[in-house]
C-alpha cells in the first residue's frame, strides 16, 4: 500500500524533472485531443468555503462557464455555513462516489488535508483554490493573487490616481501581519522603480477595523494637508479611510484606494469618495480552478508544467505547483455593479 | 497628608493630558482644526459611556472583559434592526435592552451563581464574538440612508453624541454620589463583607453593575452606528481594553471601591489622543501601543506606591 502510494508520487516527479531538463514551456491545449467515444466524461466535484457567500456564487459563475465549455460533469456542494469538519465530511462522500477530480477552497488548513490525502491515495486529483491545504494533500493550487500582483497594482493604481506624484499614507491591518509587509515591499519596490515622484510619508495600523481605520485615517489627514492618496491594504480600512475622507470634505481632493470587496465599498465608490477597489476576478478563478482540474485529469496538466492553456484566460503561467490567476482587478465606478460580492 | 495624594492622583491623568494638549499647540497646531478635532471627540464618545461602565464594575471590585463583544453584538442586532426600517426611536431602547440582557447574563454567573467575573466575562466575551462571526461571517450591515447622524448634519450629529456622552457622564457622577445604589457599589467595592453587615446585600449590587455595564455598551453601539453608514461586525474589538485601560489610567482603583468618573473622562482622552498626536507629530506608529501601555503601567505603579505608603 505504502509502497503504491511512493511509485504513484515518484513517477510523476521524475516525468517532472525531465519536463524541466527538457525545457518546460510547451503547453497543451485543452481541446487538443478529442475524446474517444463511449469514455464517460470527466466529473470534478467543487467545493466553495460556504454555499450561500456572493464570493463562491461568483466562483460558480464563472465554474460553470468552464464546463459548458469543456463539456465535464460537474458537482457543486459545500458547508453551508465555513465548517471544516462539513467540508471533510463532503469530501469522503466524493471519494466513495469515485469523482476523478476534486477542487476545493479550505476553511482549515490542516483538517481538510487529511482527507484530501486519502482522496490522492485512491487516485483522484485534487486541486485547491483561493485558500490552499498542505502541499503534499493536493496536486495544485489556484492561486488567486501574488504579493508581486497586488503589491504593483495598488501602487501603479495610486500613482495613476495622483498623477504620478505627491505623498501618499498606507493604513495596514497590523505593523506585524506577515502578508501585509510582504505586499508592502512591493509597493515600495514598484514605487522606487517607476514612480520616484511618489512619497510614503505614513504607516499606520488600524487592527483590522473599520472603525480604527477611520480615525487613523482623520489624523492623516488632519496632519498631512499635501496628502493626495490614502492606500488601505486591509479589507475593512478601504470603507474606514473613506469616511474619513468625506467626513473632512475632502472627498475628490484626498484619493481612497485600497484591497477590498466591491460590495463593502459600493457606496464611497459611487459618491466618488473611493476611486479604485482592488481584487481579483472571482469568476475567472471558478474558470480557471475548473480548466485546471480538468487538464489534470487528462493528463495534460503534469507537476513541472510551466504553463495552463486555460480557454478565454489564454495561457497562464505556473510557478513551482501554483498555477497563476494574474494580476487583480480594479474596481471602479465604471464596472464595479457588475459584482455582487 | 494622604488626602492630598489622593486628589493628586485624581487629576494626573488630567494634569498628563494638559501637557501632552499644550505640546501638540507647540509642535504640531494643525491638531487643532475643529473638523478632525471634532471627528475625534465624537468618536471617543461611545467609548466614554463604555468606560463609564467599566469604572463602575472596576469601583464594585469586579470586571467586565465581554464589553467589547456585548457592544459588537448591540450594533449588529441595532443594525440589522435600523435595516429592517425600525426607526431610531426605537432602535436605541432596543439595542440598550439587548444590552440590558447580556449584561444580566454576566450578572446572574457572577453574583447569583458566584462565579469569578474575570473567567465569566472571558467566556461570554468569546462566545458573543464567535457567535458573531458564524451568523455574520464579517458581512457588514448596510444602514439606510438617513441613520447616520441621526438625520442631522454632519457637524450637528457629532455634537449631539458628544453632548449625550457628557451628559450621561454627568448623569453617572451624580448618581454615584447621591442616590444610595451609587454609593453601596463604593462600599461593596471597598469591603463586601462590611457592607452586607451594614445590610447592604452586595450580590444584589453585584448583579446591578454588570445590567449597567450591558445596557451602556447597548447605548454606546448606537452611538457609535449612527457615526457611519455601515456596521462592521467586528466592531468594538479591543474596546474592553480601552475602556479598563481609561479608568485606571483616570485614577480607579484596579482592586475596587476608589475612583471618580470624572477622571475616567480624562484617562480615555489621554488615551485617545497618544494615536494622532504621534501621526501629528509624524512619529511611527510603533510607538502608539508602547506609549499607551506605559501609560497604565505607571498608573498602576502609582496605585500600588499609594498602599505601600
Amino acid at each position: 500500500m505504502h509502497g503504491f502510494a511512493m511509485k504513484k508520487f515518484l513517477l510523476p516527479l521524475m516525468l517532472a524533472g525531465l519536463g524541466f531538463l527538457a525545457g518546460c514551456g510547451k503547453s497543451s491545449g485543452p481541446n487538443g485531443d478529442s475524446l474517444p467515444a463511449g469514455v464517460k466524461k470527466i466529473s470534478i466535484a467543487l467545493m466553495p468555503k460556504s454555499k450561500g457567500n456572493a464570493y463562491f456564487i461568483s466562483c460558480k459563475a464563472g465554474a460553470d462557464r468552464a464546463v459548458q465549455e469543456l463539456g465535464v460533469e460537474l458537482l457543486f456542494d459545500g458547508p453551508t455555513d465555513p465548517d471544516p469538519a462539513r467540508q471533510n465530511e463532503i469530501v469522503e462522500n466524493w471519494i466513495t462516489m469515485g469523482v476523478d477530480v476534486i477542487a476545493v477552497a479550505c476553511e482549515n488548513r490542516e483538517g481538510i488535508s487529511t482527507a484530501l490525502r486519502r482522496a490522492r491515495n485512491k487516485g483522484i486529483k485534487v486541486v485547491t483554490y483561493d485558500a490552499d491545504a498542505r502541499p503534499d494533500a493536493r496536486d495544485f493550487f489556484v492561486n488567486q493573487a501574488t504579493p508581486e500582483g497586488i503589491g504593483f497594482t495598488l501602487m501603479d493604481e495610486a500613482a495613476r490616481l495622483c498623477g504620478g506624484e505627491g505623498e501618499f499614507a498606507i493604513i495596514t491591518a497590523s505593523l506585524t501581519a506577515a502578508n501585509m509587509i510582504e505586499w508592502q515591499k512591493y509597493i515600495e519596490a514598484r514605487r522606487a522603480e517607476k514612480y520616484p515622484h511618489m512619497r510614503m510619508i505614513a504607516l499606520r495600523p488600524c487592527d483590522d477595523l473599520k472603525d480604527k481605520a477611520q480615525s487613523e485615517a482623520t489624523a492623516l489627514l488632519s496632519a498631512n494637508p499635501d496628502l493626495k492618496c490614502i492606500m488601505a491594504i486591509c479589507s475593512p480600512a478601504v470603507p474606514g479611510a473613506a469616511e474619513a475622507v468625506k467626513q473632512a470634505g475632502k472627498a475628490g481632493k484626498v484619493q481612497v484606494l485600497g484591497l477590498g470587496l466591491p460590495s463593502e465599498n459600493r457606496r464611497y465608490v459611487h459618491e466618488g469618495v473611493t476611486a479604485s477597489v482592488i481584487l481579483w476576478n472571482t469568476e475567472n478563478l471558478g474558470y480557471l480552478t475548473i480548466y485546471a482540474a480538468h487538464a489534470l485529469a487528462r493528463g495534460t496538466l503534469k507537476p513541472g508544467d510551466a504553463s495552463l492553456q486555460a480557454g478565454t484566460l489564454g495561457t497562464l503561467p505556473i510557478v513551482g505547483d501554483n498555477i497563476l490567476l494574474g494580476k487583480p482587478v480594479v474596481f471602479t465606478r465604471d464596472n464595479i455593479d457588475q459584482f455582487d460580492f | 497628608m494622604t488626602g492630598g495624594k489622593i486628589k493628586l492622583r485624581d487629576w494626573s491623568a488630567a494634569v498628563v493630558l494638559g501637557v501632552l494638549l499644550v505640546l501638540l499647540a507647540v509642535f504640531a497646531p494643525a491638531f487643532y482644526q475643529p473638523q478632525p478635532l471634532l471627528s475625534l471627540l465624537a468618536r471617543e464618545a461611545p467609548a466614554l459611556v463604555v468606560a463609564c461602565g467599566a469604572a463602575l464594575v472596576i469601583i464594585c471590585r469586579q470586571i467586565d472583559i465581554s464589553v467589547g463583544s456585548q457592544f459588537a453584538v448591540c450594533s449588529v442586532a441595532a443594525g440589522l434592526l435600523a435595516a429592517q426600517g425600525l426607526p431610531l426611536l426605537l432602535v436605541v431602547p432596543l439595542s440598550i435592552a439587548v444590552g440590558t440582557l447580556l449584561g444580566a447574563i454576566n450578572g446572574v454567573l457572577v453574583a447569583g451563581l458566584r462565579l469569578p467575573s474575570i473567567v465569566v466575562t472571558l467566556a461570554t466575551m468569546v462566545t458573543w464574538r464567535e457567535g458573531l462571526r458564524w451568523l455574520r461571517q464579517g458581512q457588514f450591515v448596510d444602514l439606510p440612508d438617513g441613520t447616520q447622524w441621526l438625520g442631522l448634519s454632519q457637524t450637528a450629529g457629532q455634537w449631539t453624541l458628544i453632548v449625550a456622552a457628557l451628559l450621561g457622564l454627568l448623569g453617572l457622577v451624580w448618581a454615584t454620589q447621591h442616590l444610595a445604589l451609587g454609593r453601596f457599589i463604593y462600599a461593596v467595592g471597598s469591603d463586601a463583607e462590611a457592607a452586607r453587615l451594614s445590610g447592604i446585600r452586595p450580590q444584589m449590587i453585584t448583579f446591578l453593575v454588570f445590567v449597567l455595564m450591558g445596557a451602556l455598551a447597548g447605548l454606546a453601539a448606537v452611538m457609535n452606528l449612527v457615526q457611519s453608514p455601515q456596521v462592521d461586525p467586528k466592531a468594538g474589538t479591543g474596546l474592553e481594553l480601552k475602556a479598563i485601560a481609561a479608568a485606571v489610567v483616570g485614577g480607579v482603583e484596579i482592586t475596587g471601591g476608589r475612583g471618580r468618573l470624572w477622571g475616567v473622562l480624562a484617562g480615555l482622552l489621554l488615551l485617545a489622543c497618544i494615536g494622532p498626536a504621534l501621526t501629528h507629530l509624524h512619529l511611527e506608529a510603533y510607538w502608539e501601543k508602547a506609549i499607551q501601555g506605559g501609560i497604565i503601567l505607571l498608573a498602576v505603579v502609582a496605585d500600588g506606591w499609594r498602599h505601600r505608603k
